[in-house]
């Protein structure tokens, strides 16, 4: 039994939208162990939920997927659904962003806990019963057996996510994604939960991928860091590396508009300037471009690739950034 | 529930669900199914039923020599025999349609006229006159549609113009119901308010504006409102009213063939076919062009 | 739902609503909103009946006497009546004595219209509620198959079929019924009723030509609805994910998960369509000869028995009111999010 818990190899996923071939994810390449947290990191479009649900098979028909996905030594991309089947849930799990839309509001908690449970064993209800209020339990939910008979939408948002947790973990995956889990919630909920997924993580071994947007959450929770944009990684390195020696000016620029305390009051926030680029159309060369402020021609032209340019961080730009230079 | 408006189920139409992505699926010959077939298909039944009487050889629906009486098909002159009466089979069956599609075709104009306009004004309006209007539109609703319309029929005697009256009840508050919806959908938009501002009087915001939005939505349910019409025409029929006999309707047509179904049935089937077919030609029609327009 | 065009924040709602919450139940709360939004509709709606019926030609006094009665008789027999009285003193006596249930009595037959009522009604309900039975048991199994597979071959089938089944008039598809089952094959019969006491199995028989009439159509409608909501379901919303990301079958998703939420939908449906099928059955009630209220109205239209006709009509609309009132309840109690209100925190 190998190490590697989760290797992705230049994955491409592609969109058939009215005749045209929309490409989300263009050659995403990480890795994982067990018992790591990985965080990948970038802003809506730049293809972090697509690559997500590609490990999970959760795209909807109209995705074409390509590259590799090895999950615990087996391939998932052209895995047929059957076989799908079996390991969502079982061997990955997902934590969705808006636990109030994504669980049923017509079926009590516990009924929805017991089908994760009860699709991948065979327990008879009581047992699974049980085992749910266990996970509630182990979720942290307060009141967790009155919390079974009731239905969603008794309880507030941070319960919410905790039950979506506890469903996750319902058939102890290896490997959990939190896609955008606490982005809904209250900062207060937000650490809570980022709190509880860690101990679960340490005390399951499991693998924990964090999707987010927010690099301040990265640094609190994450061993490594991948930085998405345009469907590609173009930054990774272990959390402490990244933020001590920043390379790429996208990830410079992310840094740099998360507000700090010590900044000037009523100074303007350092927004990353401009907008994602269109995944319709598919320029030559960096798609950071027309937003980065080291641009040069041969960053128009020629798509620099993802390299491992000091030990352990690899990036993707002609011209990073120095240590201690701000772009 | 779904993408229906409350206001279409009361008139018992069915949703086209996801027939835009049914249409794309099926690409391009799908599409033409849409609209184009079932277009021609009513255009062809109205050429028949309006047209063709007037400029080819079709002999009277009425006033037929008894001594011809029912003739069987394929007789000499007659090519769908005779009723049993000696009128001409074949004419009736076009004249019956011309007076059942006048009879639908006025009651959704009605409708889409009266029950548009209502329904606008009222969304427009809103407050306590829309909340009054729409209360007096729910009492038509509530109240049980044929039963209004066979007392009202009843109580002016059966004519196609009262039968017209009769159905126009059952219209015009669907039709107010969508229009008024429409309309609100419209409010939140961004143009209107600032017609508004700029002092656009109302009737012209209504004719200007408002009007041409939600016309196309409107004239899709009307179509989609033809068939239940025309059913509804013939359910008059039954009870006594609808189109006096022996001017011929299909609905009429079918309720007097009741009584010989047994022994000739194609005084029933032949004017039931001709329903049958029309009525999924304008249903496919207005769902064609509802997956075409889009649901707004 | 029915009554949702009325603005609910109107100051009866308000107080409504503080009367509910007092009251506890959410649920309550809902019912009591409801039921006034109600009363207004049903006064209207049992107002317009009463102007409908008084607008039928010919004087009730002058058809009791007959043709040879002198106008003197006449205005007598209007007086003792009580038929020379303002319009609306009319309506609310007549509204009055037809609420406690004193419907007058038949002009041809003299019998309370209550009572005509009251041996009528369950005969009707007996054949909608068969015809219900019959579309709904059907609609659910063919939906489910439809939104599995979209556009797969049972999809494009059973959506086919259904625009024809809309398409088909009732009474045309109850006399194609007749000449094929009693006419030709001779299995059931064409006409005629047995009451249930008599004997079960016969009066099953009776209906069955009569409640298929009425119920195929509602069966394309209430597949397509169905599958219209479920497909909606399984492409649009979270929930669906989180299931199929637990590894849940597909078939499961949609049949345990979306079905749960798309037959809440159908519920308000069912009410709204109330009247139009009622006028229907007037018309399937005749071909058939079931004696149920639609019949009545029927005759008594013929007859010009006033009485009768104003009853018919009277319970009609309040029906119709009242169903959909129904309907709004059972929304409100089945679905959790109303029954079991407000988070806890």
């Amino acid at each position: 039994m190998s190490e590697s818990l989760l290797e992705i190899s230049d994955l491409r996923v592609d969109f058939r939208q009215d005749r045209r071939l929309v490409r989300a994810v263009d050659g995403l390449t990480y890795s994982m162990r067990r018992g790591q947290t990985v965080a990948v990191i970038g802003e809506s479009g730049s293809g972090k939920t697509v690559s997500a649900r590609a490990i999970m098979g959760l795209l909807p028909p109209t995705a074409t997927v390509t590259g590799s996905i090895r999950f615990d030594d087996v391939e998932m991309v052209g895995l047929p659904e059957k076989a799908m089947r079996k390991h969502r849930g079982c061997g990955v799990a997902m934590v969705f962003q808006d636990p109030t839309r994504s669980l049923n509001p017509t079926m009590r908690v516990g009924a929805q806990i017991r089908e994760a449970i009860q699709t991948h064993e065979k327990a008879s209800r009581g047992a699974a019963q049980d085992r749910a209020l266990e996970l509630l339990e182990l979720v942290r939910l307060p009141a967790a057996r009155e919390r079974l008979e009731q239905y969603p939408h008794q309880l507030s948002g941070g319960m919410r996510q905790r039950v979506m947790i506890a469903i996750a973990l319902a058939a102890s995956p290896k490997l959990l994604i939190a896609d955008e889990a606490t982005t809904a919630l209250d900062v207060t909920t937000q650490a809570q939960i980022m709190e509880l997924l860690r101990d679960l993580q340490q005390r399951l071994g499991m693998g924990l991928i964090m999707i987010s947007h927010d690099l301040g959450l990265a640094a609190s929770f994450a061993d490594e860091v991948v930085v998405m944009y345009a469907g590609r990684a173009v930054e990774r390195a272990p959390t402490r590396m990244l933020f001590a020696h920043v390379r790429m000016p996208y990830t410079r620029a992310l840094l740099d508009a998360i507000p700090r305390l010590q900044n000037v009051s009523h100074a303007p926030l350092a927004a990353v300037p401009g907008q994602p680029p269109n995944l319709a159309l598919r320029e030559p060369g960096c798609p950071f471009t027309p937003r980065c402020p080291s641009a040069t021609d041969q960053c128009r032209e020629h798509a620099p690739a993802l390299e491992e340019h000091e030990p352990e961080h690899l990036w993707a730009c002609w011209h990073p950034c120095e240590d201690g230079v701000r772009a | 529930m779904a993408d229906l408006p409350s206001d279409l189920v009361v008139a018992g139409v069915a949703p086209a669900a996801d027939e835009a992505a049914v249409a794309k699926a099926g690409g391009w010959w799908r599409g033409r199914l849409g609209v184009t077939v079932p277009a021609v298909m009513v255009a062809f039944i109205f050429l028949l039923c309006f047209v063709w009487p007037i400029i080819g050889p079709v002999p009277p629906p009425t006033g037929g020599n008894i001594l011809n009486a029912s003739l069987p098909a394929f007789s000499p002159g007659h090519f769908l025999g005779t009723d049993p009466v000696g009128n001409d089979e074949w004419s009736r069956l076009l004249y019956g349609g011309r007076a059942s599609l006048e009879i639908a075709l006025a009651v959704q104009a009605i409708g889409l006229v009266l029950g548009g306009l209502i329904g606008a004004v009222a969304a427009y309006l809103g407050g306590w006159r829309d909340a009054t209007i729409m209360r007096i539109l729910d009492v038509f609703i509530a109240f049980p549609g044929l039963v209004l319309a066979v007392a009202i029929a009843q109580g002016l005697g059966p004519s196609e113009l009262h039968t017209i009256w009769a159905l126009s009840f059952f219209s015009v508050p669907a039709s107010a119901r969508i229009s008024r919806a429409a309309t609100l959908r419209l409010r939140e938009q961004t143009f209107i308010t600032a017609a508004r501002l700029s002092g656009t009087s109302f009737p012209r915001m209504l004719l200007g504006h408002i009007a041409p939005n939600i016309l196309p939505q409107l004239l899709t349910y009307a179509l989609l409102g033809m068939g239940i019409i025309m059913i509804l025409e013939g359910a008059l029929s039954f009870v006594g009213l609808g189109v006096p006999p022996p001017a011929p309707s299909w609905g009429n047509m079918i309720a007097q063939g009741q009584s010989t179904l047994s022994a000739d049935p194609r005084y029933v089937f032949l004017p039931s076919a001709a329903l049958f077919i029309t009525v999924v030609s304008f249903n496919l029609l207005g769902e064609g062009l509802r997956a075409r327009w889009g649901n707004q | 739902m029915s009554s949702a065009s009325a603005p609910l924040s109107s100051p009866l709602a308000a107080r409504a609503g503080r009367a509910g919450r007092r009251a506890g139940s959410p649920t309550l709360q809902f019912i009591i909103r409801r039921l006034l939004a109600a009363i207004p509709v049903l006064f209207g709606v049992t107002f317009l009946s009463f102007v409908v019926m008084n607008s039928l030609p010919g004087d009730a006094a002058q058809e009791l006497l007959g043709a040879q009665a002198t106008p003197a008789e006449i205005h007598q027999l209007e007086k003792t009546l009580g038929l020379d009285k303002p319009f609306l003193t009319r309506y609310w006596d007549w509204l009055h004595e037809a609420v406690i249930g004193h419907l007058g009595h038949s002009l041809s037959s003299g019998q309370s219209v209550g009572s005509i009522l009251a041996s009528d009604l369950p005969v009707t309900f007996e054949l909608v509620g068969l015809a219900f039975l019959f579309s709904l048991a059907l609609a659910v199994p063919i939906a489910l198959a439809s939104a599995r597979k979209p556009n797969g071959v049972a999809d494009r089938l059973s959506m086919m079929f259904s625009m024809a089944g809309l398409s088909v008039a009732p009474y045309v598809l109850a006399l194609l019924l007749v000449y094929v089952f009693a006419v030709k094959l001779n299995v059931l019969p064409a006409i005629g009723w047995v009451p249930p006491g008599q004997s079960l199995s016969q009066n099953i028989r009776y209906l069955i030509l009569p409640a298929v009439s009425i119920g195929l159509g509602l069966l394309c409608f209430y597949t397509r609805l169905l599958r219209a909501d479920l497909l909606e379901q399984m492409q649009s919303e979270d929930y669906v994910v989180t299931a199929r990301a637990k590894g849940v079958r597909p078939w499961r998703v949609l049949s345990r998960h979306a079905l749960r939420n798309s037959l809440f939908g159908l519920i308000t449906v069912v009410a709204l369509n109330l009247g139009t099928l009622l006028g229907f059955t007037v018309v399937i009630e005749d071909i058939f000869g079931i004696p149920g209220i639609g019949h009545e109205l029927l005759q008594a239209i013929d007859n010009r028995d006033i009485p009768v006709i104003e009853g018919i009509v009277f319970v009609f609309a309040v029906i119709v009111v009242l169903l959909n009132l129904a309907a709004d309840v059972l929304y409100s109690v089945l679905d959790p999010r109303i029954r079991y209100g407000r988070p806890t925190e």
